[in-house]
């Protein structure tokens, strides 16, 4: 998935978030969106999936533009802190991931990916009784059901520990190395434990940097 | 008095009809009713309660001119005035996006006032009580056969279509990347949610429609330990309440809809007293174990 951003703007009212930024993120790519907060990582990351309609600059996915694209199941999403879901009603894991595998073909990935993530276990576990973690690996499998070719985390390490956080670099690096495209959004994370292959600052000026990572001996992730 | 209920309950042709119309509403009701409240909608189906009226009492207008296609038959108007509604709650909350509880007062406000209009120019307000407080007990043959209809339709789309129900009800940002075609499920859902709710119109009436729909899932919500089991307690609660509604609303003579909602508060409190009761219980346990 070749993803092509072009002089891009986005405001919220009279806001202006994101200002003229242009850049291109080549498949298979491990890309780290950095910034302090209000700086637009979000805003970015939602304009790319179509949930902020795009009018001021282009956004173009495999050269179609995002307002034309339909193509949605090649991408998987984890939002920031699960706040789009309703995981209060009670749900279990099993139910959640089944009703999830919507497209043909996906039906019995979850339980392969959930033994990936180590989390087999909690299978018929009630969503409300998991763990920060443990959801969150939940997550990540509902967004790998249909074998995505590109996968957004926003935020992902912000509400769990140390041992999981690791655990989750860990899962996202076999995931790039199978040809997967990341796009991770942070802010606090230090990313000496991320194997990225480049980084994009955004600034509260509205500027951006690209910090591409210098290529190391025996770092068989670039 | 139970059996005497129970003998009239299968001898009585209106009593038999209300009885049919109860158990399938009762499982129409909290099936619809556990998807609004998975949606946080839970004050919509008042919403649209409130619109369907409209089209009741634009019904019963039309006669007084003399078009009295829809005299006999209101629902129908009431399904289109409810679907209306509907739309009228989304177009709302698309200019209100942060407050998206206004959309639904609006059109509330709406429904109340053009009913209360209708149904004064219709000069028939007799017949509002029915439709405030509903009334099972009076249902014709042919409302019965349309409730069987409605609720095959009903219940075969949500078997057909539960996995793309379900996505779009947990979590409507991430349901695109399912595969799902979110706009077409949400309309499809408003559409099911505005015709159960006008069905409902006539035996519960307005004021108690997401009674029906919601109470039973409150309850079923607080020992549920799935989405499956919550669902099936939800509609074993429902038609406990239908049963001994009807049975109170047919000895005691009040209105079934108040009757079936009232039954149905009670569980909704002896659940809550159980669990509360359970909880101390198992607290108790463990701390006398840790001594």
């Amino acid at each position: 998935m070749q993803i092509d951003i072009r002089n891009l703007s986005f405001a919220y009212g009279h806001k202006t978030v994101i200002n003229g930024l242009s850049h291109s993120i080549n498949s298979g790519d491990y890309v780290v969106i950095r910034g302090k907060n209000g700086t637009g990582k979000s805003t970015l990351i939602k304009c790319l999936l179509g949930i902020n309609s795009v009018k001021n600059g282009m956004i173009f996915l495999d050269d179609t533009d995002i307002n034309a694209y339909k193509h949605w199941t090649k991408f998987g999403y984890v939002s920031q802190d699960f706040d789009d879901f309703n995981y209060e009603f009670p749900l279990t894991v099993e139910e959640l991931l089944k009703f999830s595998s919507v497209k043909k073909g996906t039906q019995h990935n979850y339980l392969k990916l959930l033994d990936q993530m180590g989390i087999l276990e909690i299978l018929n576990q009630n969503i409300n009784s998991l763990s920060g973690g443990q959801l969150q690996r939940v997550f990540i499998v509902r967004a790998m059901l249909n074998n995505p070719e590109v996968l957004i985390l926003d935020e992902p390490t912000a509400s769990i520990d140390k041992q999981n956080t690791e655990f989750f670099y860990k899962t996202i690096d076999e995931f790039n190395k199978e040809g997967i495209t990341i796009i991770l959004i942070t802010h606090t994370d230090s990313i000496e434990y991320i194997n990225y292959t480049h980084t994009l600052t955004l600034n509260l000026d509205l500027t951006s940097v690209i910090d591409v990572k210098p290529p190391v001996e025996g770092d068989d992730a670039l | 008095m139970m059996l005497s209920f129970l003998s009239d309950l299968f001898t009585l042709d209106f009593m038999l009809r209300a009885f049919i119309a109860g158990i399938i509403l009762g499982i129409l009701a909290p099936l619809i009713g556990s998807i609004v409240v998975v949606r946080r909608l839970s004050f919509i189906a008042d919403t649209l309660g409130h619109f369907s009226l409209v089209g009741i009492s634009v019904s019963l207008f039309l006669s007084t001119l003399g078009i009295s296609i829809f005299f006999e038959r209101p629902l129908y108007l009431g399904i289109a005035f409810s679907i209306v509604g509907g739309f009228l709650i989304e177009l709302f909350r698309r200019s209100y996006k942060n407050y998206k509880e206004i959309s639904m007062v609006i059109v509330i406000s709406l429904g109340s006032a053009l009913s209360a209009i209708f149904f004064s120019l219709s000069k028939k307000t007799g017949s509002l009580y029915n439709y405030l407080f509903g009334s099972i007990l009076t249902i014709t043959d042919y409302y019965l056969i349309l409730i069987i209809i409605i609720a095959i339709i009903v219940i075969a789309l949500f078997v057909i279509f539960w996995k793309q129900i379900l996505s779009v009800s947990f979590d409507e940002t991430t349901a695109k990347f399912l595969g799902i075609n979110v706009g077409l499920f949400q309309m499809m859902f408003m559409i099911l949610l505005s015709i159960v709710v006008s069905v409902l119109l006539e035996s519960a009436g307005v004021l108690l429609i997401s009674s029906m729909m919601i109470i039973p899932v409150a309850a079923a919500m607080r020992i549920g330990l799935s989405f499956k089991s919550t669902l099936i307690l939800s509609i074993v609660f429902s038609e406990l309440s239908v049963f001994f509604g009807l049975w109170v609303a047919y000895s005691v003579k009040i209105p079934s809809g108040a009757a079936i909602v009232s039954v149905n508060i009670l569980i909704l409190i002896i659940i809550a007293v159980i669990k509360k009761t359970v909880q101390r219980r198992n607290i108790a346990k463990l701390d006398s174990l840790q001594r």
